[in-house]
């Protein structure tokens, strides 16, 4: 009687692994578009902190005017968990156009770490106007987004 | 099946399992274990980098809660809350006693019921003890600085506990769909390493799964992606679809699994 119970979840657990992929063949979920999205606003967001903690004159997120231009590493298609490359085009406290790439990786639940190209931010700490160590916000930074919701199609 | 005699066999199943020493030893790790974490945070200068809120967590006590939560959902979850619910019904195989627990005055549904109910107590005691212990380690050793979300906003003390309680509070179904899992391998197999290992391999076997970029349906329908929605609550503005779908996926593994693991039970040739 336990066998055939066995049996039948077994098999039950096999229609479930072979319908599955029937639902997932759609296209994924982490576009540009999204990590474009996200990584503008969490970038933008810590350079406001960082403006606070190295006690400069305070701005606002908004006034970064952040864009970011996104494209997965070495993949045929532009969407999908993996590695990633963000260039980021955005007006510094001194109103000059700057731009600074982060080589970001993306998991499938759609969080990433981003860690910056060269030291245009400098090292991962700083020295605050007052002299003391800052950890460098921008230096090397999360973020999520949701993989969820429906929205853009990839690109 | 009778209140009455469910409230009997969980109280004889919650009073033989605070006798049993590992239960009480997971209970004391997921006690003290976050305070040794922070402490060792404390006094050395790496930080786990790798983890979502690692590199905060010498800044703000409340980013320790955040990042135990990040290390058990990979695998203290899921041995946590098999260790009571594997073993629940197979150690009455292992030491012969279901004649004795089986008697006239209790029915089988009673008896599974009471086991059950039991064994997710059990779950919800240790994650909340590790959520509370983890709290505490960081606020106690750490401090309660502002914590920097998953956006880069600066979340004042209040708002950032009240964020943490509900981000631990989305992986009690998961923990929940985990315990169920447990007890179906417990009944089925009759042997308790086999309940409380088959769900930890299970779990394992899950997290791994959900590192290749593979069809995000599977991905979805697995009960450990639950484990991870709360980062849609550390983000401004915070979305919820994640943990919706995680709760709703973690109480179908439950329903599934305790509905096939009743049915095994009632037909299954034990004494009583």
């Amino acid at each position: 009687m336990r066998g055939r119970m066995m049996r039948k979840a077994a098999r039950g657990a096999l229609a479930a692994v072979a319908i599955a992929p029937v639902f997932g063949c759609g296209p994924s979920p982490i576009t540009s578009t999204r990590i474009e999205t996200s990584i503008e606003t969490t970038f933008a967001n810590l350079v406001e902190l960082q403006v606070s903690r190295l006690r400069l004159p305070p701005m606002r997120a908004s006034n970064f005017g952040v864009t970011a231009a996104c494209r997965k590493q070495a993949a045929a298609s532009n969407a999908g968990a993996g590695d990633w490359v963000c260039a980021l085009v955005w007006q510094g406290p001194d109103r000059r156009m700057l731009r600074d790439t982060y080589d970001l990786f993306v998991t499938t639940d759609g969080c990433y770490a981003a860690n910056l190209e060269g030291e245009t931010f400098g090292g991962p700490t700083l020295k605050a106007s007052d002299g003391t160590d800052v950890r460098n916000l921008l230096y090397t930074f999360e973020g999520c987004f949701d993989v969820s919701a429906s929205g853009d199609e990839p690109d | 099946m009778s209140p009455r005699g469910l409230c009997a066999a969980a109280g004889v199943e919650w009073s033989k399992l605070v006798a049993q020493l590992k239960a009480r030893i997971v209970l004391a790790a997921c006690v003290v274990g976050p305070f040794v974490f922070a402490a060792a945070m404390r006094v050395q200068s790496s930080v786990p980098s790798d983890t979502l809120f690692g590199r905060s967590v010498t800044e703000s006590g409340f980013a320790v809660p955040l990042v135990v939560l990040g290390f058990a959902a990979l695998w203290v979850f899921p041995v946590v809350t098999s260790i009571v619910g594997g073993d629940i019904f197979s150690a009455e195989d292992r030491y012969g006693t279901w004649g004795t627990v089986l008697t006239r005055s209790r029915t089988r549904a009673e008896i599974f019921a009471g086991k059950v109910l039991t064994a997710l107590c059990f779950s919800s005691a240790a994650v909340v003890a590790l959520a509370l212990s983890s709290v505490a380690a960081g606020l106690l050793v750490i401090g309660p600085q502002p914590l920097i979300d998953l956006s880069g906003i600066l979340l004042p003390p209040d708002e950032a506990l009240v964020r943490v309680a509900l981000a631990w509070a989305s992986v009690l179904p998961p923990a929940f769909a985990f315990t169920a899992l447990a007890v179906l391998a417990s009944v089925a197999t009759r042997n308790s390493a086999a309940g409380i290992g088959l769900p930890v391999v299970a779990g394992l076997t899950m997290q791994l799964s959900t590192l290749v970029d593979g069809p995000d349906a599977i991905r979805r329908l697995l009960p450990t992606s639950a484990f991870g929605a709360w980062h849609g609550l550390l983000t401004e503005p915070s979305y919820y679809g994640p943990t919706l779908h995680g709760t709703i996926v973690s109480g179908l593994y439950l329903v599934v699994c305790l509905a096939v693991a009743y049915r095994m039970l009632l037909r299954s040739d034990i004494g009583g």
